[in-house]
């Protein structure tokens, strides 16, 4: 599993993805950690097949115990399924997932994480000194569907907003936008349901600083490219399967 | 998922398969007894022996009934041991996958304790395993007891038929379908002795 760490301040954001192990069947997925002094959260923490080398990669960042918190954006297989395992090795976490979402998530099996609902309008993680965003982004393309959002860092998680398919050792960071289109083209217009969804996130999140804009899905954005990708997707129609 | 892990699966599902066919059978031998029971009344004096024999039938096939009832309860706890038993093993088998993907970590050592909890549930949802199949197989072996009985009443059934005039072809045919349904309960039963059986000694 590949680690890149991509904000280094009074706390730490790293990147797990690119995992060369991976069975190929499955799609490759990032997941993104923030670390503080005394806690960790895993985001997206990924799905069953992922769990040895993503616990084993964490484990370069942070003991087991301070593993205290798990976000899923939805309860997707992928996000999520390794929820069973987490449950088993964690002691002492909880996960923030939307609360539409909660008893389908109990799915996955879970019997000692506590899970904290998030509700419709979005909400905080509190984590030591540092606090995160739950920025709403429902419809995209789940019906309850949240990102995470760093005002320090100036990290935007945003989920299936951003994906590309590609191949799995593809870089890390969009290197030419414009070269990068195509390989999202498809999956915003099919996965995505409401031009008016996408409209009111846009809206949202053109109000927020962003340096790193890290999907799911394929190479993160940053700088100038972060704008180029909104006003990309603010054109696009997508929900064109009907 | 092993081989054994699948097997496990299919042979607890098959008991409850198994058992829903033996309750059918055991509600035809009430039937039976009631019937039994109209033409013994209706014979009177001819078919004297037979009343009480009515009265064995219809209460063994209320108590296989009862017994069945609570064997499919078991059944079904077993079911979840066994989705545990396969959740358990499959988290002891990834962390230690991870502990050793792990082993330049910083912090490896932390997954000790994950490691030895999970190998601590999974060894006592085994053993859990193996206690629930010893109770199913006694509860089994009871309904083979009344199985057993059922085909001793149908013999008894079939020497006082014998006696009942022109009643005879009717009780007859009551004793012949008792027989029939303790052959099948016991046919069925005996196969999820045996397809439990193999985890009860391993």
């Amino acid at each position: 599993m590949k680690m890149t760490k991509i904000y280094e301040g009074s706390h730490q954001w790293i990147m797990f993805g690119r995992d060369a192990g991976k069975p190929p069947k499955l799609i490759d997925t990032n997941q993104y950690a923030v670390r503080t002094a005394n806690r960790c959260l895993l985001l997206e923490p990924g799905g069953v097949e992922l769990f040895a080398p993503m616990m084993a990669a964490v484990l370069h960042i942070a003991p087991v115990e301070q593993i205290t918190d798990l976000f899923a954006s939805n309860p997707d297989p992928d996000v999520i399924s390794s929820l069973g395992l987490w449950d088993q090795a964690l002691t002492n976490a909880k996960l923030h997932a939307p609360a539409i979402w909660e008893e389908f998530l109990n799915h996955y099996s879970c019997d000692s994480i506590g899970y904290a609902p998030i509700a419709d309008n979005g909400g905080t993680i509190k984590l030591d000194s540092v606090e995160l965003q739950l920025i709403p982004a429902h419809y995209l393309y789940s019906s309850g569907n949240f990102h995470v959002y760093d005002p320090q860092a100036k990290i935007l998680m945003s989920g299936d907003v951003g994906t590309a398919l590609e191949t799995p050792d593809a870089p890390v960071f969009v290197e030419k936008f414009e070269a990068h289109i195509e390989k999202m083209r498809f999956f915003h217009q099919r996965w995505m349901p409401s031009n008016q969804a996408k409209r009111a996130w846009i809206e949202r999140v053109r109000n927020l600083d962003i340096d790193i804009l890290a999907p799911q899905h394929g190479r993160m954005f940053k700088g100038d490219d972060v704008k180029r990708f909104l006003d990309w997707f603010d054109a696009l129609q997508v929900g064109i399967a009907v | 998922m092993s081989n054994q892990t699948k097997s496990q699966f299919v042979a607890v599902a098959s008991i409850t398969s198994e058992l829903t066919a033996v309750m059918v059978v055991a509600k035809e031998i009430s039937l039976a007894a009631a019937n039994a029971k109209a033409i013994a009344f209706r014979a009177g004096d001819k078919a004297k022996g037979f009343q009480p024999i009515t009265d064995f039938i219809n209460e063994l096939a209320k108590e296989t009934i009862e017994l069945v009832t609570n064997i499919n309860v078991s059944a079904l706890l077993l079911y979840r041991v066994t989705v545990n038993e396969y959740r358990r093993t499959s988290a002891y088998n990834r962390f230690q996958l991870a502990a050793k993907l792990a082993d330049t970590a910083v912090y490896t050592a932390s997954m000790e304790v994950p490691v030895s909890n999970a190998k601590l549930r999974m060894d006592e949802c085994q053993r859990q395993f193996k206690r629930d199949v010893a109770l199913l197989l006694g509860q089994l072996e009871t309904v083979m007891h009344h199985a057993r009985a059922a085909r001793v009443i149908a013999a008894n059934s079939r020497i006082e038929a014998s006696q009942a005039g022109e009643y005879l072809q009717n009780l007859q045919a009551v004793a012949e379908s008792v027989d029939k349904a303790a052959h099948t309960i016991h046919d069925n039963v005996q196969r999820c002795r045996m397809a439990l059986s193999v985890y009860h000694n391993t």
